[in-house]
């Protein structure tokens, strides 16, 4: 058994975000809000209520150094929120978005984030000490439909985004007065903002949950098809393994290590992905144990009755065991996962444990410490 | 006769729960709205390609898949008067009862002649697990 909390928060989760010591989780209902709990003596109380967006919150990140809360919402606009004394204030950032927001994300060194959006750009957003707000700048004219998911490389330049089109794109974030210009190789010498470094076409269904590996050497992303894809050597001619998989498509990806990558999604039921020694990437197992279906109830036997008599069988009707129960599903979440995120230890490179929010409105904490199998991989 | 009822039941069943990966998208169109993209059909990335599933000439399965809503349109076979009228009386049934999700559209689609358009969710919260019980006991 890995799962190790299991946390009924709200009905439905759209998504989260943990504080700084992992003693705070910040995340939206499935309303307009973002609802912040803190863990106290074993037990969640909601210290913080969010309320300032008109619709649903798609998008929350919370940076562990700077301590600021950034959410963006299908209401077009972001706030980024700073706590002065026990207050969360925001604070609006111009998007110039014409259509909803879908994801955000703080940049690795905390001075910049990009959110994703309906209107097929990306919108960089930074601080401008002069006059004291975020200015947003667009990436524009190189998505085809709306921007599901982005990942910031850890040198704070480059950026993965994964699209409804279904391509998975990379672009150069360099912005002047913002970045420092340091000695780098490979593909980040292009250093215009909004230059695509490379554009994967792996998928011909939608695109989701990109992450880049800690080193930045692999990119992993699914694709609705049930594949996920794993890229290395980004550049003129990047190296790319699909991974296929007989179950149902994943929503959001996590790296682990180097070597293991936990996927999530419509099976409510994380998938681990691992690379051997060569390189190759393969399905591992499923994480948590996989519960059984029961089926029949009253509803069952008027529905299979009035069945029967339409395709002129006995009054009897169909029993409940004429068709095959539907396959056995989910687990700890009853509901889709969209979304995991680490639980970052100071100090520690690899993550040992992570989280996972769905929308049955569980967040479910799982520890991979004791997983024998899956240790050479960590 | 049961035998290709059941395999026709499975293969509906198996293609409704990879349909019904749905997710809360907003429209693409139109600000701050919130679509079914299946009744919508001016983005062409965000539909798949519909599934015909037939028994035979008489009954068949058409689902329709957009990344946020599905369209299942089933034609059932109505022999004589009878069971036409029991056809009537179990889909009125069906339509007034389905609480659990938000039927959208009880009018049949154009261009299917005597098929009975049944529902259409437009998912935001829990729609999946609760269709898929209930799909499940219909089935």
């Amino acid at each position: 058994m890995t799962a190790i909390a299991v946390n009924q928060f709200a009905q439905s989760i759209t998504c989260h975000a943990w504080g700084p010591d992992n003693s705070m989780v910040a995340f939206c209902p499935n309303n307009n809000e973002v609802h912040i709990y803190r863990l106290s003596q074993d037990k969640w109380e909601k210290v913080h209520v969010l309320e300032k967006h008109d619709q649903i919150v798609s998008g929350i990140d919370w940076s562990p150094r700077s301590n600021r809360i950034v959410t963006a919402s299908h209401d077009r606009n972001s706030y980024v929120w700073n706590l002065e004394g026990s207050e969360w204030v925001p604070t609006l950032v111009i998007l110039r978005l014409n259509r909803a927001a879908l994801c955000v994300q703080w940049s690795p060194k905390e001075n910049k984030f990009a959110v994703g959006s309906g209107a097929k750009t990306v919108c960089i957003c930074y601080y401008e000490q002069e006059n004291n707000w975020w200015v947003s700048k667009l990436i524009r004219k190189r998505h085809d439909s709306s921007v599901t998911s982005v990942a910031w490389h850890p040198n704070n330049i480059l950026l993965a985004t994964t699209s409804a089109d279904g391509k998975c794109r990379i672009f150069s974030t360099f912005i002047k007065g913002v970045d420092t210009k340091d000695s780098r190789t490979g593909p980040s010498s292009d250093s215009k903002f909004g230059e695509q470094i490379v554009q994967l076409d792996l998928s011909f269904s939608w695109a989701f949950g990109v992450k880049w590996s800690p080193s930045g050497s692999t990119l992993a992303y699914v694709g609705h098809n049930s594949m996920i894809y794993f890229v290395d050597e980004i550049g003129p001619s990047p190296l790319a393994q699909n991974v296929a998989f007989r179950d149902l498509p994943l929503r959001d990806v996590l790296f682990v290590s180097e070597r293991m990558v936990i996927g999530v999604g419509f099976d409510c039921n994380p998938m681990v992905f691992a690379a051997d020694e060569r390189g190759i990437w393969s399905f591992i197992r499923f994480l948590g144990e996989r519960k059984t279906i029961s089926s029949g109830s009253k509803y069952g036997s008027q529905f299979s009755e009035a069945f029967g008599k339409l395709y002129g069988q006995s009054k009897h009707g169909l029993s409940n065991d004429a068709v095959e129960p539907s396959r056995s599903r989910g687990g700890i979440h009853d509901n889709c996962i969209n979304c995991i995120l680490p639980l970052r230890q100071s100090g520690i490179s690899t993550v040992m444990r992570f989280s996972t929010s769905g929308l049955d409105g569980k967040v479910v904490i799982w520890d991979l410490e004791n997983q024998a199998d899956l240790s050479e991989y960590i | 006769m049961a035998n290709t009822l059941r395999l026709y039941l499975t293969c509906i069943r198996n293609t409704l729960e990879a349909a019904m990966c749905l997710q809360n998208f907003p429209c693409q169109e139109v600000e701050r709205h919130n679509k079914p993209e299946v009744e919508l059909k001016t983005s062409p990335e965000l539909l798949l390609n519909p599934v015909l599933i037939c028994r035979n000439e008489a009954e068949k399965c058409l689902i329709e898949t957009s990344i946020n809503s599905l369209r299942i349109s089933l034609k059932v076979k109505q022999a004589d008067e009878l069971e036409n009228i029991l056809t009537k009386k179990f889909l009125r049934f069906l339509s007034m009862r389905a609480e659990a999700f938000q039927v959208l559209r009880r009018k049949p689609v154009q261009d299917i002649d005597k098929e009975i358009s049944e529902l259409k969710m437009s998912v935001n919260t829990r729609g999946r697990l609760v269709a898929t019980e209930f799909l499940k006991q219909f089935l």
